[in-house]
């Protein structure tokens, strides 16, 4: 393996994503207005509903949980979905390219952003709700916002894997499949009050258990043993389940002449 | 020394869930093209073309048969031959919000080109396809011509050995592809460069290939240099007349003329063999009175050997 060469075609993937991100009209909205909107509406809710400063602070690490999972994954998604929109997608296999250099490369325009939102909305709650994001440490915080990237990278692979293997009808699926994640990793409530059915998959998920770690910061009891390690362990075996998948979805694509389908 | 040579490839298409339906794409095809050569691939819409292309480019993997390109198996050393071929399609599609020097310097860092080897390879494309009025514009801004430049500039970012181009001057001003196919003829010429090319223009097959192969319905029942095919699939030749009195009823008569029809004042004679043939008509002609007044010998062309074949 040569890894300059490695590097250098993950880093023209992040280079055409931001390039691509930055003349986007929609990113002032992905960035700034829909994640503002989401704090100032649950920390207003937060407010009428009298809760302690704790509680605020437990709903709002879902929201903040919330925009930057859900942008991070889009970006990875947009790996593919660009490509399937501008029905490039040939020119893009046809190219030396593995799928390890297109989630790795449009992971870290997600990092990004992400890092932005997330800067943004702890400045933004400080401000507006007095609710210290940071209070718990940087390396408490560097780990809860791995865990959110962590999570996203995972989504936006495997919704890459989906397009692939069902062409653009896969699409809705790249826009709901975050939000169905987020709701069964308990963003709002500990997972505890969920059903006891989707108590089991809520604890198959990552995210599940880096929320449950931050906010043990802020006072609330663990629900699970060891949930960084489990988080990451989890979150390990389902990254090289979705690249697996995102790369028999493109073997399955050559086979069936979907990659070039989907370039017409 | 050959650059592709695929044997008894095969594809089908399956599509539908409940009632399954099956499309023959290939059905055996096989060729050899030799390196540095410029080779034209034609036939009809849906006949195999594309799926042909697609299979040695390594877009698509065939169900049967072997396919060697520069020496790598399609399927088991895809990615060491991807470095080493590139693809122009006539109907080009990229991000639409990148410019075309973004265009270029993305697929660029994917071949391993960085820095400054990088930059200088983005400017001679550049001014290579003539965009460099253009470089800073965004690719939806671009016309199909500006586009299709663009599109082989890309194809062109890592000096392939083997190059696919897919009707490159599909909706081209006729001055624009003039322009293309000199500079396709001057990629081989001096770059050596082996050049698959499908069209739908027989000129251009005729004028840039050494050999071309006719695909139809999954197979190719013809191939050849452009002459070659001609003499295949006996057309014959055509002897054009201009005489007084315009019109002779026991032309088409005559021994060898296979029929004869007139067209913008000449009549014009497919004759067997015109080598033979126009001294024993000349001399007819002058028995019976007849003034040649013009004679042209021209083989049919190849939009001719393309009707019948597609037949």
């Amino acid at each position: 393996m040569n890894w300059r060469n490695e590097l250098l075609a993950v880093w023209a993937v992040a280079v055409r994503n931001a390039l691509m991100a930055s003349r986007n009209v929609f990113f002032f909205f992905e960035l700034l207005f829909w994640p503002i909107v989401g704090v100032v509406s649950i920390g207003l809710m937060t407010r009428f509903l009298e809760l302690t400063p704790e509680q605020a602070s437990f709903v709002l690490i879902g929201t903040i949980a919330l925009s930057v999972v859900n942008v991070c994954q889009l970006e990875v998604a947009y790996a593919v979905l660009m490509d399937v929109w501008s029905k490039s997608l040939k020119h893009q296999f046809l190219a030396p390219i593995g799928i390890r250099h297109l989630t790795l490369g449009s992971w870290l325009v997600g990092i990004a952003r992400g890092l932005a939102i997330f800067v943004l909305l702890a400045a933004f709650g400080w401000w507006a709700f007095g609710f210290a994001v940071l209070a718990p440490g940087l390396p408490a915080v560097a780990v809860f916002v791995f865990g959110c990237f962590l999570t996203a990278w995972i989504v936006g692979v495997a919704v890459c894997a989906l397009i692939t293997l069902f062409g653009n009808r896969a699409e809705a699926f790249a826009w709901a499949s975050v939000n169905l994640v987020l709701v069964l990793a308990g963003l709002y409530y500990p997972v505890s009050v969920l059903p006891e059915s989707l108590g089991a998959v809520a604890a198959a998920i990552p995210l599940t258990y880096f929320l449950d770690a931050y906010r043990a910061h802020f006072g609330f009891a663990s629900e699970f043993r060891a949930p960084i390690a489990t988080g990451l362990a989890l979150g390990a075996l389902y990254t090289a389940l979705a690249h697996w998948a995102f790369f028999a979805a493109i073997r399955r694509a050559r086979r069936t002449g979907l990659l070039l389908k989907m370039s017409e | 020394m050959l650059a592709i040579d695929a044997r008894d490839v095969t594809k089908t298409f399956r599509s539908g869930w409940l009632r399954r339906r099956e499309t023959h794409a290939l059905r055996g095809v096989s060729l050899a093209v030799p390196r540095g050569a410029i080779w034209g691939l034609l036939g009809p819409n849906g006949a195999g073309k594309t799926t042909l292309l697609s299979i040695l480019a390594t877009l698509l993997t065939p169900d049967g048969g072997s396919v060697t390109v520069l020496g790598h198996d399609v399927l088991r050393e895809a990615a060491a031959l991807r470095h080493r071929l590139n693809m122009a399609s006539g109907r080009p599609s990229f991000l639409w919000s990148l410019r075309v020097d973004e265009i270029i310097a993305f697929y660029g860092r994917l071949y391993g080109l960085h820095g400054a080897a990088l930059r200088r390879r983005v400017d001679e494309l550049v001014e290579l396809c003539e965009l460099v009025p253009f470089r800073r514009v965004q690719y939806s801004e671009l016309s199909t011509g500006l586009k299709q430049r663009v599109a082989l500039a890309k194809s062109l970012v890592n000096d392939p050995e083997l190059l696919f181009l897919d009707e490159p001057t599909l909706g081209l001003d006729p001055d624009v592809s003039v322009r293309v196919r000199q500079h396709i003829a001057r990629l081989r010429r001096e770059q050596g460069i082996t050049i698959v090319l499908t069209t739908h223009y027989m000129r251009e097959a005729e004028e840039l290939c050494d050999e071309i192969a006719f695909i139809k319905a999954g197979r190719i029942p013809a191939r050849g240099t452009p002459g070659e095919l001609k003499r295949q699939i006996r057309l014959g030749e055509v002897i054009a007349l201009k005489l007084d009195p315009a019109a002779v009823e026991w032309l088409a008569e005559a021994p060898g003329v296979l029929r004869c029809a007139e067209a913008g004042g000449w009549v014009e004679c497919t004759v067997d063999e015109a080598e033979k043939r126009l001294p024993e008509l000349l001399r007819a002609l002058h028995a019976d009175g007849v003034v040649v007044k013009n004679v042209q010998v021209r083989e049919p062309d190849l939009e001719e050997v393309f009707v019948e074949l597609a037949k």
